[in-house]
């Protein structure tokens, strides 16, 4: 299982994801690939975000659950806390040195 | 929202962005039904739009098979989008009769035609296929020095007999397989289950073929029609998948258990029975498998040949997906 979500997304990258995924929301993206598959799919995302910004979650053995990636800024930063994933939120005035990687 | 020209063409759509590349069939969902509607392109994805303008996206690329029913249009740019993303679109009339297929271009692999041209070819290498299918089918090796022909009959009888038990458990009025596809509402319940059944496992195993490099029309038990090879494959999974199903569903309809229409449910349960048999997974190596059986290897290229001015990046999908 995989989910993406997009904000401020080129509408050729929201059709792009929709060649693979359900849109189930404006930008809210589900699907259930393989690994290579769900790579591939990012890569076509972190290629094609311009000004935006969009995180992917993905059933994975950890902890969790899940794992999340990010890209393009955003006030929301995954943080790692010994190998569990958490969201830090940033005030407004750090959003723009805040580049998700 | 770009301009309405911008958004019809999936290429000029899309300014900096590469044409989306076929995955794998395994990574797939099987098989969708479209009926009613206008199919375009909008902002690169694949969008039915019904009479009320409604609009539904269809993950194109996450489906080994459209299916086409009557009532819908297809747009050149819809059909370019299916090919780019190596999704096989099928034209059905009523309860999956094929009508046309597109979407998905064969014969992309030289070197699988020419072994699977070979193996049709050479009667004893033939021979060994046809008795591999057996083999798989029933999970016991074909009777000694039978021919191709002999095997037909055996297999015959086998599948008459399954047919009769099916119908026994699920307790289904059976005479024989008896359709006309020129003609639909002549069939009986149970005969309409099992066409429809059996056309969804078409659908996929034709996409299978495809996806491998093979052609659809040289078969080996099958021939003379253009799915020929498609038959074959199709057979040796449709007592595991498709037909238990089309009793099931034509079972609850004889005792008026069945709430849906017919084929619909008959289409419904057999992309539970695909799951379930892991069919998407198997269909490709099951094909290599039986070929296998001949006993020769694919063809190298001639010594002479002239080699490709440039290669192509890493394969995104099956070997016969283009791109």
């Amino acid at each position: 299982m995989l989910v993406i979500v997009v904000e401020n997304a080129p509408p050729r990258l929201r059709g792009r994801l929709a060649v693979w995924l359900i849109e189930a929301r404006a930008g809210v993206y589900v699907g259930a690939y393989s690994r290579r598959t769900r790579e591939r799919i990012w890569e076509e995302v972190q290629g094609a975000i311009g000004e935006g910004n969009a995180v992917l979650a993905w059933s994975a053995p950890t902890d969790a659950g899940f794992t999340i990636e990010t890209c393009g800024a955003n006030r929301r930063i995954p943080v790692d806390l010994d190998g569990f994933t958490l969201m830090s939120f940033l005030p407004p005035a750090e959003v723009k040195g805040a580049k998700n990687r | 929202m770009s301009d309405p020209a911008a958004r019809r063409d999936p290429r000029d759509g899309m300014p900096g962005l590469a044409p989306p590349r076929p995955l794998p069939l395994k990574d797939r969902s099987s098989i969708i039904f479209i009926e009613y509607g206008q199919i375009d392109v909008i902002d690169g994805a694949f969008v039915v739009i019904d009479a009320n303008g409604v609009r539904t996206q269809i993950p194109v690329g996450g489906f080994v098979c459209l299916m086409l029913e009557p009532g819908t249009r297809l747009s050149h740019a819809a059909a370019a989008l299916a090919a780019r993303a190596g999704t096989l679109i099928v034209f059905v009339g009523e309860a999956g009769v094929r009508l046309y297929s597109t979407g998905q271009p064969g014969g992309a692999r030289a070197d699988r035609l020419l072994y699977q041209a070979r193996l049709a070819l050479d009667d004893e290498l033939r021979l060994n296929v046809v008795r591999k299918m057996f083999e798989m089918r029933f999970k016991e090796s074909a009777p000694d020095r039978r021919s191709v022909e002999q095997l037909r009959g055996v297999e015959g009888a086998r599948v008459k007999r399954i047919y009769e038990l099916l119908a026994h458990q699920h307790g289904v009025n059976w005479r024989r397989r008896d359709y006309d596809p020129s003609n639909w509402d002549v069939s009986d319940v149970p005969n309409r289950c099992v066409s429809a059944a059996t056309a969804c496992l078409h659908g996929l195993a034709e996409a299978a073929v495809l996806a491998a490099g093979y052609a659809p029309a040289i078969g080996f038990l099958h021939t003379g029609k253009p799915l020929s090879f498609v038959y074959d494959v199709a057979d040796l999974f449709k007592f595991e998948t498709v037909v238990p199903v089309a009793f099931e569903i034509a079972g609850k309809a004889a005792k008026g258990r069945l709430h849906d229409e017919p084929t619909r449910a008959v289409r419904r349960a057999c992309r539970d029975s695909f799951r379930r048999a892991n069919l998407l997974e198997r269909l490709i190596p099951a094909i290599e498998e039986a070929l296998a059986a001949g006993g020769i290897d694919k063809p190298a290229p001639p010594e002479d040949a002239v080699g490709p001015a440039f290669t192509d990046g890493e394969q995104s999908g099956d070997a016969g997906h283009r791109g």
